[in-house]
């Protein structure tokens, strides 16, 4: 068994950043099989701005596939499911 | 459109309000502040402006160092180099960025856009920057910031509706934020015109351009607003090395120029002599100007030895000859440089240092040359300057702008109090003539001349001018010879005045025309006085001819006067007789 985990980094509870959370939640349900388990942490980068610093953040929200790696950033409103898909990488059969 | 809490508690238009009162705040780069009249209008946004390597990054770093270096701290967001090159750029210039950053005073936020950050969707925010540079300053207690080529951020996102109001939303935070802030942007697709940055956001503009006429590039710096304030409005030059950005500052008035009595010798007597017999005045401006081969970098060599020989450390900039050539040329003339030659610039057995700095660059604009000078006399501080020649530059260039440079750098050295030796290269058809238009700030003005007759070549020296100092009017010769440099009087004699081989094959002849007219004029009293001696033995001869035949005709009388008397006597005697 897999797992990923995807970190979302936004700033504050912006529509974007919901309709991403949203987004990403949903997407984790559909994928998820007995091989892969989405783990989702959302961080709000007004409330951690250091860590928008480690990340070198300059856009929210960005999801960052931080395992396994190699690292993949998407950045959106996620709301294109196949695109993230590609762009974090994640092989759904 | 989320708008950060920290942002929010601070009304935009107080700050604002409350910023326009302060001084203003120096970048550290002298000529620049000068032209800001003190510097970056305080806790506002700053653009400024121009293309790849204009030299925006080392501007604002030197803003962000100097400011540092004086105690404040900084924060530097890259959205274009990486933060190791940026440190590399400082410490190059000098400034000791890896300790700042260890130190805590310098933080370097790296904003390259990741190419490899997939896009979905079409909204996003740039909050981020936002929330990372206001962390980045209250975590600092950062007084400076620097946004070092904005326009990187529309470049690394696909061009979405929701970025421009984005960005537009960063530069409003960012005005808002009341930081003294230099934002630089390139001039690609007009980035700070569409997003306001020229009009509404920066409170001050710099353009930065770059001029290439001649195959020669110019840097220009140009103000091109600053609200609130003045500001010199030209366009300046400005030199981008290793020393970092120098632009030529711009002063006043030379009339704070110290005035000095004390006098500096030329290292020759004769012309000591001709300059009211001490040379030139300490802080004075002298120019020699002559054609080539007149001996004008031999005077400006003799200058040097005779002030190092008093313990004064003298700076040689020399814009043609290098270095080698230099020292060997003037060793054959006597004059060793190689003794007095100092690269630290100390001293030893109480002369003084000369620094030989040769700039022989032809690629460098005037401007450049010019700045380079300014800034050496700046570095080192020397008794005496010399430039030689001044002239190969302004050849180069002939438009107003070089002639107004060399005057800015005159006018500069002689505020700074120090003493001035230019050379100047006249052409061989010019019949003399200068064209630099420099003679107003020239204090001394030696003009050097071939004078070329029967097969030879004198040097020629006059002082065309010197001010308040008495000087000789006469045209008199220049010698140089192994034996040194040497003032010769010129032969004043019938026909005019001459020098060098006529002037003594002139010699000669009128000496042997004196004596023989000595001869002759000899003769010619001898002959007088004979002829004198002559008459007078004739006159005595006739006097005695005269006496003596009034002598005889006396005599003659007399006795014709006897004889008639006697026969008189002897007829009144018959006729007594007859009676």
């Amino acid at each position: 068994m897999t797992t990923h985990l995807l970190r979302l980094y936004i700033a504050g509870r912006t529509p974007a950043a919901d309709r991403a959370v949203r987004n990403l939640e949903q997407l984790a349900v559909e994928v998820a099989t007995a091989d892969l388990v989405l783990q989702i942490e959302v961080i709000d980068i007004l409330k951690r701005p250091q860590l928008a610093e480690d990340e070198r953040i300059l856009a929210t929200p960005v999801v960052i596939r931080k395992l396994p790696p190699p690292m993949r950033r998407v950045v959106g409103d996620l709301s294109e499911r196949e695109k993230v898909l590609i762009g974090l990488d994640l092989k759904v059969d | 459109m989320t708008r950060l809490p920290t942002n929010a508690d601070v009304p935009a238009s107080d700050s604002a309000l409350e910023s326009m009162h302060k001084p203003p705040i120096a970048t550290g780069i002298e000529g620049l502040d000068f032209i800001l009249q003190g510097g970056l209008p305080a806790g506002r946004p700053t653009l400024l402006r121009g293309a790849a390597g204009t030299g925006k990054t080392v501007i604002a770093l030197t803003f962000l160092c100097q400011g540092i270096a004086a105690g404040e701290t900084a924060v530097f967001v890259t959205f274009d180099e990486a933060p190791e090159a940026l440190l590399g750029h400082a410490e190059g210039f000098g400034f000791p960025a890896r300790r700042y950053l260890a130190e805590g005073r310098l933080r370097i936020l790296d904003m390259r856009p990741d190419r490899n950050e997939v896009q979905v969707g079409e909204t996003i925010e740039l909050t981020a920057v936002l929330a990372r540079i206001g962390f980045a300053l209250d975590s600092l207690g950062a007084t400076r910031l620097v946004l070092d080529a904005v326009d990187g951020m529309e470049t690394g996102f696909a061009d979405l509706p929701s970025l421009r109001g984005e960005l537009t939303h960063v530069f409003d935070w960012i005005r808002e934020r009341a930081v003294t802030c230099l934002i630089t942007v390139g001039e690609y697709a007009d980035f700070s015109t569409r997003y306001g940055l020229e009009d509404y956001i920066a409170d001050c503009v710099i353009a930065l351009t770059q001029e290439v006429s001649n195959r020669v590039m110019t840097r220009v710096l140009r103000v091109v607003k600053r609200r609130g304030a003045a500001h010199g409005s030209n366009e300046y030059p400005f030199l981008l090395d290793r020393g970092g950005i120098f632009l030529v500052p711009i002063t006043g008035s030379v009339l704070s120029a110290k005035v000095s009595d004390t006098r500096l010798s030329t290292g020759i007597s004769g012309l000591d002599a001709m300059l009211g017999g001490q040379g030139p005045y300490l802080g004075s401006i002298t120019l020699l100007s002559g054609q080539a081969g007149t001996g004008k970098t031999s005077i400006a060599c003799s200058f040097a030895r005779a002030a190092c020989e008093a313990g004064l450390s003298v700076l040689y900039i020399s814009f043609e000859e290098s270095l080698d050539e230099l020292i060997r040329n003037q060793r054959s003339l006597g004059i060793d440089l190689a003794r007095y030659h100092r690269t630290d610039g100390g001293t030893v057995d109480g002369l003084g240092a000369l620094l030989l700095q040769p700039v022989r660059a032809v690629e460098l604009g005037l401007e450049e040359h010019l700045m380079r000078a300014i800034r050496s006399v700046r570095q080192h501080r020397p008794a005496l300057v010399i430039l030689d020649p001044i002239s190969g530059l302004a050849a180069r260039s002939r438009d107003p702008v070089a002639k107004e440079m060399l005057l800015r750098l005159l006018h500069l050295i002689k505020e700074e109090g120090v003493t001035t030796v230019a050379t100047e290269l006249l052409a061989d058809d010019g019949s003399g003539v200068s064209h630099l238009d420099v003679s107003s700030i020239i204090d001394v003005w030696i003009k050097l001349r071939r004078h070329e007759n029967d097969g030879e070549m004198n040097r020629l020296i006059t002082v065309v001018k010197a001010r308040g100092l008495p000087t000789s009017d006469q045209v008199k010769e220049f010698r140089m010879s192994r034996d040194g440099l040497q003032i010769v009087d010129p032969y004043v004699g019938e026909g005019g005045i001459v020098y060098g081989t006529a002037r003594m094959a002139r010699q000669t002849e009128d000496e042997e025309t004196i004596s023989q007219l000595h001869l002759d004029l000899e003769r010619a009293r001898q002959l007088r006085a004979e002829l004198g001696e002559i008459q007078a033995a004739n006159e005595r001869l006739a006097r005695a001819e005269h006496e003596v035949k009034t002598a005889a005709l006396d005599r003659q009388a007399a006795e014709i006067e006897r004889r008639l008397a006697a026969i008189e006597r002897t007829r009144t005697a018959i006729g007594r007789g007859r009676a």
